[in-house]
């Protein structure tokens, strides 16, 4: 069985679910770093908070409810200091990622553009977090 | 088989008999065939491969400059394996690309289209290539592909987009490279 086309809705309340999963993520992440890492958290933090509100708003504007984010998420490995804290936001970054590649699949041309627009951002900043490029971000290695 | 012969006569008469025949209606054997050919027709290119190929084409045009700027660019050392890693993921891109590339057999495409085509071929390009060059070369290459992946199926969008998305990333890692 084969999934149908996804809506633009539904690709919007997916990267809406993965912003507020990176909001969660850089609370837990920006805990245990500092100096200019810390702070790149903080932007980053800010950033997706900022995203999340113009998600929102393109849910809204679409007469449909944004989803609500979830009290606690389950983070794919332990936190316990700057390294994983490090790999942590490369983990969220990519998730954003390949939930913002969702939307470039839709038959709207303006949400294509626009995800294809926020799949930059967060590949640059998992880049950073990485400390590599990624021939493919947003799709599986190959 | 008795009735062979005399099919094959008839046939032969007939092929003998065709020219005073065409002779008679006031044409040229050569003219009866001058109509249009259904077999020789070159089918056309779909828009999305005109797409394709375009972008084949700049990221071969990408892999060139990149393939300069190692061969010029040997120290620092980190830098040319920085170079030789961001190549690297060019050629991958082009892989991809390729893949998705099927053309129609006798299409006027390839061969004929030198700004287009997906072949090897050398690509000659400036001597020396700056990083601040590869910078902008990433970020056009980066708007570009957003500009056309509008307009072409969902899977080959996505695979624009994240190309896309390492080109911008390059542009950034690049930037750390200095302006020379």
């Amino acid at each position: 069985m084969t999934a149908g086309p996804v809506t633009g809705l539904a690709a919007l309340q997916a990267a809406l679910a993965a912003e507020d999963a990176a909001i969660f993520g850089y609370g837990v992440a920006g805990a245990h770093l500092s100096g200019t890492r810390q702070s790149a958290a903080e932007q980053d933090w800010t950033g997706h908070n900022e995203a999340r509100d113009t998600l929102t708003a393109m849910i809204a504007k679409l007469g449909a409810i944004p989803a609500a984010a979830q009290a606690f998420y389950q983070l794919p490995f332990a936190v316990h200091d700057a390294a994983s804290a490090t790999a942590l936001a490369a983990y969220l970054e990519d998730g954003v990622t390949r939930a913002y590649l969702g939307l470039v699949a839709v038959s709207d041309q303006r949400l294509r553009t626009f995800g294809a627009l926020a799949m930059q951002g967060s590949a640059e900043r998992a880049a950073f977090w990485r400390g590599s490029t990624q021939a493919f971000p947003g799709l599986e290695a190959s | 088989m008795p009735d062979i012969l005399p099919r094959r006569r008839l046939l032969a008469a007939s092929a003998a008999a065709l020219p005073a025949l065409l002779a008679t209606a006031g044409c040229r054997s050569s003219d009866a065939f001058a109509g249009p050919d259904p077999l020789a027709g070159r089918p056309a290119l779909s828009p999305d491969v005109v797409t394709l190929q375009a972008v084949i084409a700049a990221e071969r045009a990408m892999i060139a400059l990149y393939q300069v700027a190692v061969h010029n660019d040997l120290r620092p050392a980190d830098r040319a394996r920085g170079l030789e890693g961001l190549l690297g993921q060019h050629r991958q891109h082009l892989g991809q690309l390729l893949a998705r590339l099927a053309v129609p057999s006798g299409a006027p495409s390839a061969s004929s289209s030198p700004s287009t085509s997906p072949s090897a071929r050398p690509i000659t390009g400036p001597d020396r290539v700056t990083i601040a060059q590869l910078r902008a070369a990433e970020r056009a290459s980066a708007t570009d592909l957003v500009r056309r992946l509008v307009t072409v199926p969902p899977a080959l969008a996505q695979l624009f987009a994240s190309i896309a998305a390492s080109d911008a990333t390059h542009a950034v890692a690049l930037a750390g490279y200095g302006p020379g």
